[in-house]
């Protein structure tokens, strides 16, 4: 086992990486920037470094202040959390490189899985299925058509070079997809300078649902079912539950399986989600794989009872995966808080807490590195804590949540709170009626 | 505490026979005494709070450095902190078996090396950004620094 383990993150999953050390009984290492200083988990780590100024690029990505930082601490392991150095797969081919243990996947699977058309290549060549589109570029409308006739309409004209909806365009049927094609080629031409488009089918209204996944070194692939993250405001979650409302066990059973097929093929390790749309019908689709843990795996440890974390650490350092998948046993639900004012656009809200509050009683979660009089700096993201509730039943999530929520109070900022209770009174969503639109469709906010 | 209020509490500490005054509101402690040749002094003490300062806070358990008492020494504003642009090793000298770059007492000027901070085997030169005399030398040869961390006090002219 590790004989110090350096926490290369900071707000609250640099807590909650570090809670899981101490019940290891492994020594930690803290890194921080300047304005970090008084942040929870360096006053309650064995050992602190401060790395740099504020900004990210000069503090908590900077390679080599972190390896600094375990070299002269003598760390010969680092988590990286997630965000941040997490999929980074230079970092961990350094780690490597420098006799430190990182906690996560090897470089190459990091590589291979963060290459989006690569994974979703991979995936396919193994049966996951996948959004059905063009194999790469189309070369002129004509091809676009027969491919749209192969996969069915609706489908999405996509710059192949391009991202932030520029050059996208969706064609709902045959009659609209000459003009498309050429709006989109002119409008990639001038925001990439390159015209190349390729064609995807367009999945409507999609939920997000994906699998979490441990494999270990010892010919371990589990997964732990699936989380619903179809709540979302700008392609950001915002809550997530197991399990999902929406899907059948038989599509559970086959999302589960689709999953594993996939780490198998690329022989995996560690902590990993697999993320998957899934329309109307419960087809579902592979888009993309995380390649380390997510802000939302408390989610399937409340539902599964595991120690995500400690499952990592374990995995990283040889040994078995000590946690077997069990059956999920109620319902949680996460929330998570961001000092934003949902009032004016979810602008972002640092400053000083001057009045903090926790809920608690059966079945509240609470994960936040906040505190009284706490000042939240302006230099990352608006995360300020996660709240899960467990219930034994969806329902009984919900009325807990509604009680938790109300209990807990945050002020000198504006926070997120007053929206979650807003969703949790919305009719579609007490029903488990809703998908990625559900926000913008349901909800009075910009 | 008010301004208005504090600038009355001296006046009538000057203008009577007390020669000490201590008055507390909430966290803030505020002393003013006077002899009889000065004006009244005036001490200010907040009160330490778990989010200002924090308490479990340990730089490395190894070397057991206390920065409290660096800081308190920058009060007189000719004394001129260098310190550490990164996170490594501290090194006096350029080799185990070299002399140390300088001494206490040296004087060194804008561009002279000072020291060396080791990482990842790199050996980067630190070098004075002032002019000055050299009154204090903060760090012990080969102990772990961090980002900032103050390691010499350079007297400015």
């Amino acid at each position: 086992m590790f004989k110090k383990i350096l926490i290369a993150n900071r707000g609250e999953i640099a807590l909650r990486i570090l809670r899981t050390c101490k019940e290891l009984g492994i020594p930690t290492v803290a890194v921080y920037s300047e304005v970090d200083r008084d942040s929870l988990h360096v006053v309650f780590a064995d050992e602190a470094v401060c790395i740099g100024p504020a900004p990210s690029n000069q503090s908590y990505l900077k390679i080599p202040s972190i390896l600094s930082a375990a070299q002269i601490t003598g760390a010969d392991a680092i988590h990286p959390g997630y965000g941040f150095l997490a999929e980074n797969a230079e970092f961990s081919e350094i780690c490597a490189e420098s006799n430190i243990k990182f906690i996560g996947p090897s470089p190459d699977s990091i590589r291979k899985m963060g290459d989006k058309a690569f994974a979703k290549e991979t995936m396919k060549k193994v049966g996951v299925p996948v959004v059905p589109g063009s194999a790469g570029v189309v070369n002129d409308v004509d091809e676009a058509k027969k491919i749209a006739a192969e996969i069915g309409y609706p489908v999405m004209l996509k710059a192949s070079a391009g991202g932030g909806g520029k050059g996208m365009r969706i064609v709902w049927e045959e009659s609209e997809i000459e003009k498309a094609f050429q709006t989109a080629g002119n409008e990639a031409g001038a925001a990439f300078s390159n015209a190349a488009l390729y064609l995807e089918k367009y999945v409507e209204n999609p939920r997000h649902i994906e699998i979490q996944v441990l494999c270990d070194q010892h010919g371990n692939f589990f997964h732990y079912g699936e989380r619903d993250c179809s709540i979302q405001r700008r392609h950001q979650k915002l809550i997530e539950e197991s399990p999902s409302p929406f899907i059948t066990n038989a599509v559970r059973a086959k999302m589960g399986e689709a999953a594993l097929i996939g780490v198998r093929s690329v022989n995996y390790e560690g902590a990993g989600t697999i993320e998957f749309l899934v329309d109307k019908h419960q087809n579902f689709y592979f888009i993309e794989m995380n390649t380390r843990i997510q802000v939302e795996h408390p989610v399937t440890e409340m539902v599964r009872n595991l120690d995500l974390i400690k499952n990592q650490i374990l995995v990283a350092a040889g040994l078995e995966i000590e946690d077997k998948p069990l059956e999920p046993r109620g319902h949680a639900i996460e929330f998570r808080i961001n000092a934003e004012d949902p009032d004016h656009n979810f602008r972002p809200s640092p400053g000083r807490i001057e009045y903090l509050h926790f809920p608690g009683g059966f079945g509240v979660r609470i994960d936040s590195h906040i505190y009284n009089d706490y000042v939240i700096p302006p230099n990352y993201d608006s995360l300020i804590a996660k709240i899960i509730i467990w219930g034994t039943d969806r329902a009984h999530a919900i009325r807990r949540a509604k009680r938790a929520l109300e209990e807990f109070k945050i002020e000198g900022v504006k926070t997120t709170i007053p929206f979650h209770i807003k969703v949790l009174n919305n009719e579609k969503f007490i029903n488990g009626d809703f998908d990625t639109s559900f926000i913008d469709k349901h909800i009075n906010i910009k | 505490m008010d301004i208005n209020l504090l600038k009355k509490l001296i006046k009538m500490v000057e203008q009577s026979e007390i020669t000490e005054f201590t008055v507390q509101e909430g966290e803030l402690k505020v002393k003013i005494s006077k002899n009889s040749k000065q004006a009244p002094q005036v001490h200010f003490q907040p009160a330490a709070d778990y989010g200002r300062q924090s308490p479990g806070l340990q730089q490395f358990a190894t070397s057991g450095e206390s920065k409290s008492s660096v800081t308190t020494e920058n009060t007189k504003s000719n004394l001129h902190e260098i310190k550490s642009p990164i996170v490594g090793t501290f090194y006096r000298s350029p080799a185990p078996d070299a002399d140390s770059y300088i001494q206490v007492g040296d004087m060194v000027s804008a561009g002279t090396v000072l020291c060396i901070v080791e990482a990842m085997k790199l050996m980067n030169e630190i070098e004075s950004d002032i002019n000055g005399k050299v009154v204090k030398i903060l760090v012990e040869n080969a102990t772990p620094v961090e980002y900032n961390q103050p390691l010499f006090l350079i007297e400015t002219v």
